[in-house]
Parts: structure tokens; C-alpha cells; sequence
């Protein structure tokens, strides 16, 4: 029996079925296309500029940092890019960032929550405590997508962030806490029973 | 009539009990066994003594205890000096072999050690190491299949923590299958 292994095939809610599986090098040409059809103002929010060939080269080859990177096929195209990724070494190493990018054509059918669930599942088995989002406090989608996870607010950056009219927005910081899991777990390994033991 | 007796023992705190579970859903869920499991604990469970007695078999369990074990699987030093002397000739030793150390044995006990700490470190979580032993226990002893057992071990572990147990149980049983030299 499998657990998590991809690909994977999911139904969203307009009823397309798309495929969701691991990044591979092979993706570069595809994700180069896929980041380029971009508009604007979504690529506004990325850390690099990932219409350049040469940024998505070392994307899709420099994953040492990626817990788990994703990517979502839907009709022969990529239309979405989802990871995970922590710092090796220092004193956040247990916290994990998600960095979620869905195309326009794709947006609105719950197709975020489906890869951040993913990942949210994906961090405690490779030791992430915490999992961190930045989420321009504009994008009420992504964030209702990220409560609805387990993600809290833990700090806003007022008018952190311009878009593309030059319009400053709050940056708001979420998180959600996976280690309470292993306390489960740690219950269940506890070897007690107060019917049993003493 | 095939019926196995197996105990594992170790400290409270190492999931000796969820190993025991895991075996016994195992069989007799997944499986279409009969199994029974007996539990002991010591007068405080963590860092104190603990076993689990295991029956597996064909036909109904009439008796669940079990004396001298076919297979004793061992995670502490104490569980080995206290269990190994009651296993039966010609059993089975399994054992975490970085935490004991094997001395004498019953005459034609087969033992098969794994160090399922570092193991376990290795996969980020000590805490894991129960699960290793008992993917290193299907592996080696073939008892139950190895779909039966990971699917009473995803129904046993909390949501979210699958992935890594379930990493645990396969480094465990790829081990194990490598000791008897399974295909």
C-alpha cells in the first residue's frame, strides 16, 4: 500500500482532473512557459524573476532547500508550482516555507488547498515543526485557503508590499504548528495504560 | 493448526504495546488470522520495564499468554536478560543490536539484529524506532505480509506522521529481508 507517492490524481471542484507530482529537471523548458504566461502582478510576489530561463534552471536543479517541490499538470501544460523548502543548517531549521504559484486559469477551484495540504502533510515526516506563508494581505483566496489548513497569523508587516499600480498592501506572516503530531505519537508510544499499568 | 508466540520487550516509552498492536492488527485484520495480545507494564511505564505478548494463528487463540516465545523481539538490554532464557529452541531473537548485546543463547536460536536507533535518527525521529523493529520483524520472520502490516500501521499512527513511520517500517524491513537473504 502506498502513502503519498506521486503522481497523483485529483478531482477539483469545476470538475477537472488534474495530475500533481514531483518537480523533476525535466520540467525546465515547461516550467519556463508555465512562469512566463504569468501575469504581472502574480509574479510580483515571487522572490526572483522567474520569467529568465536561466532562474527556472537552477530552480528546478538547486533543491537541496526543497523539502517537497510540486508541480500540477492539467491538459499537457504545468499550471502550478508548489514547495516546501528550509534552511539546512541554523537555528530555524525545523520551520519550512511553503511557496505556492497557481495559474489565472486555475485559481478559484480549490486547486491551492489540494497542493497546500500536500505540503502541510509532507513537513512533519521530514522533521519541519512549523510551517511558514507570506501572503499579501490583499489575496483573501490564499488566505482563506491557508486558515482553513491549520495556519494562524502571527504577524503583519504593514504596507510591506506594492503591486503592480504601486499600491502598498500589508504582508501578513502565518503559520501552523505540525509538531503537536508527534506528541500524538509520542502518546501513543507512551507504553501506559491506566486501566492496565501501576 | 500454525500458531506463533512472540513477545516483545523493551521500556516503557519505546511503543512496545503499538508494536504489538501493529502485528496483531496486522494479522488478524488484513490478514484473516487470529490474534491476541497481552500487555505488561512496569510499576511507572516510561523508562521501566514493558513487553507485549503476541499470538498469531490460524485457528481461535484459546490461550493468549505466552511463556516461551517462538520469536522474542528486544529493544533494551533488561528485556533480553529477562526474556531470553523462556525463548524456545530453535526460536528467533530479534533484537536492536545497538542496544543489546547478545551473550548466550537457547540452543539453535536464530538472531537477527538491526541498529534501528541510528536508524531511526537517521529518519528524524527516535521516536520511530519502535516501527523500525517492527518492519525489521516482518521482514525477517514473514509472519504477516508486508501490505497487511503497513496498512495496520498507517490505521495505527497519527494523521501526519505516516509518511515518516511508514519510512521506518520500510528501512526496517528492507534490512530485515537483506539478513535471510529474501529475494
Amino acid at each position: 500500500m502506498e502513502y503519498e507517492n506521486f503522481p497523483q490524481t485529483e478531482i477539483l471542484r469545476d470538475g477537472r482532473s488534474i495530475i500533481v507530482r514531483e518537480m523533476t529537471i525535466r520540467d525546465e523548458a515547461r516550467m519556463v512557459e508555465f512562469f512566463q504566461g504569468l501575469p504581472l502582478e502574480d509574479r510580483l510576489f515571487l522572490r526572483n524573476d522567474v520569467t529568465k530561463p536561466e532562474v527556472v534552471h537552477r530552480f528546478v536543479r538547486e533543491t537541496e532547500d526543497l523539502v517537497l517541490a510540486l508541480v500540477v499538470e492539467f491538459d499537457g501544460r504545468i499550471v502550478a508550482s508548489a514547495t516546501i523548502e528550509r534552511g539546512l543548517y541554523g537555528w530555524t531549521r525545523h520551520v519550512g516555507e511553503v511557496r505556492l504559484v497557481v495559474a489565472r486559469s486555475m485559481q478559484r477551484c480549490g486547486l491551492a488547498t489540494v497542493l497546500l495540504r500536500h505540503l502541510v502533510r509532507a513537513a512533519p515526516g521530514e522533521g519541519i515543526e512549523i510551517v511558514k506563508a507570506f501572503v499579501a494581505g490583499s489575496k483573501g483566496g490564499a488566505l482563506r485557503a491557508l486558515e482553513s489548513l491549520g495556519f494562524n497569523k502571527e504577524a503583519t508587516l504593514r504596507r510591506h508590499v506594492k503591486d503592480v499600480t504601486g499600491r502598498k498592501h500589508d504582508l501578513l506572516i502565518l503559520t501552523n504548528d505540525v509538531s503537536h503530531i508527534w506528541e500524538k505519537m509520542e502518546a501513543l508510544n507512551s507504553d501506559f495504560s491506566p486501566v492496565l499499568g501501576g | 493448526m500454525t500458531r506463533t508466540e512472540i513477545r516483545i520487550g523493551g521500556l516503557g516509552g519505546q511503543g512496545v504495546i503499538l508494536s504489538g498492536i501493529i502485528l496483531g492488527k496486522a494479522a488478524s485484520i488484513y490478514d484473516g488470522l487470529n490474534a491476541t495480545l497481552i500487555q505488561a507494564f512496569g510499576p511507572e511505564a516510561r523508562g521501566s520495564a514493558c513487553s507485549a505478548q503476541v499470538t498469531i494463528a490460524d485457528d481461535p487463540v484459546d490461550y493468549p499468554y505466552v511463556l516461551n516465545p517462538d520469536i522474542l523481539v528486544v529493544m533494551s538490554p533488561d528485556a533480553y536478560t529477562q526474556f531470553a532464557p523462556s525463548l524456545k529452541p530453535g526460536g528467533m531473537l530479534l533484537y536492536e543490536e545497538e542496544l543489546v548485546h547478545i551473550k548466550e543463547l537457547p540452543e539453535g536460536v536464530r538472531a537477527y539484529g538491526i541498529g534501528a536507533t541510528r536508524i531511526a535518527e537517521e529518519l528524524g525521529r527516535r521516536l520511530v524506532l519502535n516501527i523500525v523493529m517492527v518492519g525489521f520483524f516482518v521482514g525477517v520472520t514473514g509472519i504477516v505480509s508486508v501490505g497487511a502490516a503497513e496498512k495496520a500501521l498507517l490505521s495505527s499512527v497519527p494523521k501526519g506522521t505516516e509518511s515518516l513511520n511508514l519510512n521506518a517500517f520500510r528501512r526496517g524491513f528492507e534490512h530485515g529481508r537483506s539478513l535471510v537473504g529474501a529475494a
